[in-house]
């Protein structure tokens, strides 16, 4: 039913949602619009923009270091699978309502109260040569393991996708699963257990296809997180390197704009981020949209 | 025999979240214990329980470092950027949530469009921006990006929250003549304060340990959040890793006592459930 709207409605409803627009118009549309304008031009910040056409883009695509941040960030994602399936399972097993099973759940989202800025300086430290984890990997015998996770650029980069893109992932996945899998009808279980079906089984073919929906829209937050929330966590987990070996696009929009104070080459940068996450935002937007009424 | 199959699976099930639970805090607990150690008893004591408690490296960070004007920054900065925040959001989310109004679900899904983009991609045109009007080195410039930036997903919350109010509530305050500020103050306030907590709490995190805006638009050093003074810290040579966990520790205190008060509105399901979209 559609009700007749109120007189002065439209008026009240524009001055109520103004400051949001207004914020977002100056501080993420313009930013986002300029950028691809910018990208066109030589421009080092206080000089006067020259035009060069394409130029910034020519030397992206023959620069070395973006394609390492592409290849980088595709390492990541292979990550996004495990990131989804062990908060899953986790939630399954947390859902069973065993003895104490709250506090499981706060000690499992503990860590993410914590920012990553912090989390990143804590691994840093945790898997330094001399750290705490070759420590115990000594005194277990495990000794030929202790290496020096932190200067080889593949274990760098899978450190990197272990801890941001999986451990990182669990608390806050728990919590995410465990209110999707509320929703779930519980005679669904009841008949599963009069069937006789076996705690997996019942995983398989009750809990997972019960919360496909917010499985879908974990996925495209996975995508979000890596593409474009990774820069705290890598400022302090390794800077980026060591050389390049954690660099990502964010890292290059830093490192080309504010380390080299190549506006302009660092906006070619942006725009490549802007399309790869207007991408991803267009299934967010498509997920999110179910929730509110249209 | 389904006893034993019970039983088995509620083992193999603690043992799972034992495991996990370990590996959870584990990291949290190394740099506590890392951060009242001596230096020297680090070197050879990595894992378990300090021998000697010493509290050297607290007086390092807090008194010796600038940890207490960073500290203190903070505190004054956030609570003066969720104000407008909750505002923002509450005010816009009840407007796309029961509002009937020319564009509303385009302009709604616009917001969340925008909600993605990363700060970095911002950064260099929002640095410009501040720069032209004078926010450099000004919190008013760091509190308007972290609403601007922050907001779109309270705002999603509140409306997904106000969409579920009935439509009677509004209808008859609209017919006694009620004006939009009063309605907002006095009924769309008072009924959403489950939902405030949350997007307080959401938002409250993001702010204190939001980096890239801060490093960008704070460039006094008497101006930095701690967040930002100890992602700094990381790069100098010569720290102590003691010192630095406990440079760690101390700004993981405010998040954490807010967890302690709040640990119900956090893991229970409205948490999860507004944010799951």
């Amino acid at each position: 039913m559609k009700l007749k709207r109120l007189k002065g409605e439209t008026i009240d409803a524009y001055v109520l949602i103004v400051p949001l627009l207004v914020l977002l118009a100056v501080f993420i549309l313009y930013p986002v619009l300029a950028n691809i304008y910018v990208s066109f031009f030589k421009w080092k910040g206080i000089d006067k923009p020259v035009f060069i056409g394409l130029q910034n883009y020519k030397t992206m695509i023959n620069d070395e270091t973006f394609w390492v941040s592409i290849k980088n960030t595709l390492v990541l994602l292979i990550y996004i699978p495990l990131g989804a399936l062990l908060p899953i399972l986790l939630s399954a097993i947390l859902r069973e309502g065993l003895k104490g099973w709250p506090f499981f759940r706060a000690v499992i989202y503990l860590p993410n109260i914590l920012g990553y800025v912090i989390l990143g300086m804590i691994f840093s430290i945790v898997l330094r040569k001399i750290g705490p984890l070759n420590s115990l990997l000594t005194i277990v015998g495990l000794g030929s393991l202790a290496l020096d996770w932190l200067s080889k650029p593949d274990l760098a980069l899978h450190a990197l996708g272990l801890i941001y893109g999986v451990w990182l992932r669990l608390g806050f996945g728990c919590i995410f699963f465990l209110a999707a899998m509320s929703s779930v009808d519980e005679s669904l279980y009841d008949a599963a257990k009069i069937d006789g079906a076996l705690w997996w089984r019942t995983f398989v073919s009750v809990t997972l296809p019960s919360i496909r929906f917010s499985i879908e829209f974990w996925i495209v937050l996975s995508f979000i997180e890596i593409l474009a929330r990774a820069f705290p966590f890598i400022y302090t987990f390794t800077r980026g390197g060591p050389g390049f070996a954690t660099f990502t696009l964010e890292y290059g929009i830093y490192n080309s704009g504010f380390v080299a104070f190549k506006l302009g080459y660092a906006s070619a940068w942006a725009t490549v981020l802007f399309v790869l996450c207007g991408i991803i935002a267009f299934f967010q937007v498509k997920l999110m949209r179910r929730n509110i009424n249209g | 025999m389904a006893n034993t199959y019970t039983r088995t699976i509620n083992k193999i099930m603690y043992l799972v979240l034992g495991i996990f639970a370990v590996i959870a805090v584990y990291p949290i607990f190394f740099a506590f214990f890392t951060s009242i150690k001596s230096a020297s008893e680090y070197v050879n004591n990595k894992l378990s329980f300090p021998v000697k408690i010493t509290f050297e490296n607290y007086y390092h960070v807090w008194i010796k470092g600038n940890m207490l004007k960073y500290f203190i920054n903070s505190c004054i900065l956030i609570p003066c950027a969720l104000i407008p925040y909750i505002f923002v959001c509450v005010s816009a989310g009840f407007a796309f949530g029961r509002l009937r109004f020319p564009f509303r679900f385009a302009i709604f899904l616009t917001v969340l469009f925008l909600m993605i983009f990363p700060q970095m991609l911002l950064s260099i045109q929002i640095f410009q921006i501040c720069r032209k009007l004078n926010l450099i080195n000004n919190y008013f410039g760091l509190i308007l990006t972290w609403v601007a930036y922050f907001a779109p997903f309270g705002t999603y919350i509140m409306t997904t929250y106000y969409s579920t109010v009935p439509m009677e509530l509004i209808e008859s305050a609209r017919i006694d003549g009620t004006n939009i500020w009063q309605m907002l103050f006095k009924i769309m306030f008072p009924i959403a304060k489950p939902m405030i907590v949350i997007i307080v709490i959401i938002g409250f995190q993001s702010m204190w340990n939001e980096l890239p805006f801060s490093l960008l638009l704070l460039q006094t050093e008497s101006l930095r959040t701690i967040t930002q003074g100890i992602g700094m810290m990381q790069g100098q040579y010569g720290l102590d890793d003691t010192i630095l966990t406990a440079a760690i520790l101390s700004a993981s205190i405010v998040p954490l006592i807010l967890f302690m008060f709040f640990q119900k509105q956090i893991t229970m399901g409205a948490y999860g459930g507004a944010v799951k979209g």
